[in-house]
């Protein structure tokens, strides 16, 4: 096993082009039924180019990094900023930074930077996230 | 349902097959596990039912206007197959910020705790962030 440091930067997490199959999946996965991420006409009706995927899709996708790197049931605070809307075709990864390492009662903690991103490197969403350090660290 | 104090309350059972979707849908390979762990946002599904009926029926907002603005979640231990979590919600904020470039933005704060119904502890707390946007003409371009 390998202990995280202070700027370690994770493993490679890629989303390659949301189709809208995919928001469609998360959709009825999520029950959130929003018709601005299923009806073209009602996106257009509210001034956007089509339905655009939902923000906690992407959300979800950081997540999923998260505990691709630390491992499942690692995440103990999970705090996301939605900065820009994501279009079917969006071609995303993630990226994150360790920056602080600290104890807590539930033991040695990691507190991390993260952030999706589109392939020119705009932010779709950032965030920060305490974790739990256990043996599935994976750098 | 309501609590003593008028907050919506209500029972959320954290279902195999939902998880599987979910985890599916976020590409969270741990969903599949076995036992299967939960994704750290597959709480959403116990609250989008809360929030969309604040949002549309109780606050009347319109939809093609209102953008999700942050979320976050606090877990004092994991979730897992089969728990059976009271959900109990409330607005913390709503308030109105003027934008410099025109406009106003109104955001909607709303907290969720969910406690483990068999011993009533806090398992996780969940706070979503919603803003309701200008539209073109309010701001002037």
């Amino acid at each position: 096993m390998t202990a995280p440091r202070v700027g370690d930067s994770g493993p490679a997490f890629e989303v390659n082009a949301i189709t809208r199959e995919d928001i469609a999946r998360y959709a009825a996965a999520s029950g959130d039924a929003n018709p601005i991420h299923r009806d073209d006409e009602f996106a257009r009706s509210a001034g956007l180019p089509s339905i655009m995927a939902h923000g906690m899709l992407s959300a979800g996708f950081l997540a999923s990094f998260v505990t691709q790197w630390f491992g499942p049931d690692c995440v103990r605070r999970l705090k996301v900023r939605f900065r820009e809307r994501v279009w079917p075709g969006d071609r995303l990864h993630a990226e994150g930074r360790v920056v602080r390492l600290f104890a807590a009662p539930a033991g040695a903690m990691a507190e991390l930077e993260v952030a999706l991103k589109r392939a020119d490197g705009t932010a779709v969403v950032t965030g920060t996230a305490q974790v739990i350090v256990t043996g599935a660290y994976c750098s | 349902m309501t609590s003593q104090d008028g907050e919506p309350l209500w029972e959320y059972v954290v279902e195999l097959p939902k998880v599987r979707a979910f985890a599916l849908a976020v590409h969270d390979r741990f969903g599949a596990a076995d036992p299967p762990r939960l994704p750290p946002t597959f709480p959403v599904c116990a609250t989008v039912e809360y929030v969309t009926r604040l949002i549309v029926e109780q606050l009347k907002l319109d939809r093609r206007r209102v953008v999700h603005g942050e979320q976050e979640y606090e877990y004092i231990r994991p979730l897992r197959v089969g728990d059976r979590l009271l959900c109990r919600a409330r607005v913390v904020e709503d308030f109105v910020k003027t934008r410099s470039r025109g406009g106003e933005m109104r955001f909607v704060v709303t907290e969720t705790d969910m406690c483990d119904a068999l011993s009533g502890e806090l398992v996780l707390r969940e706070r979503s962030t919603a803003l309701v946007i200008p539209t073109a003409e309010e701001e002037g371009v």
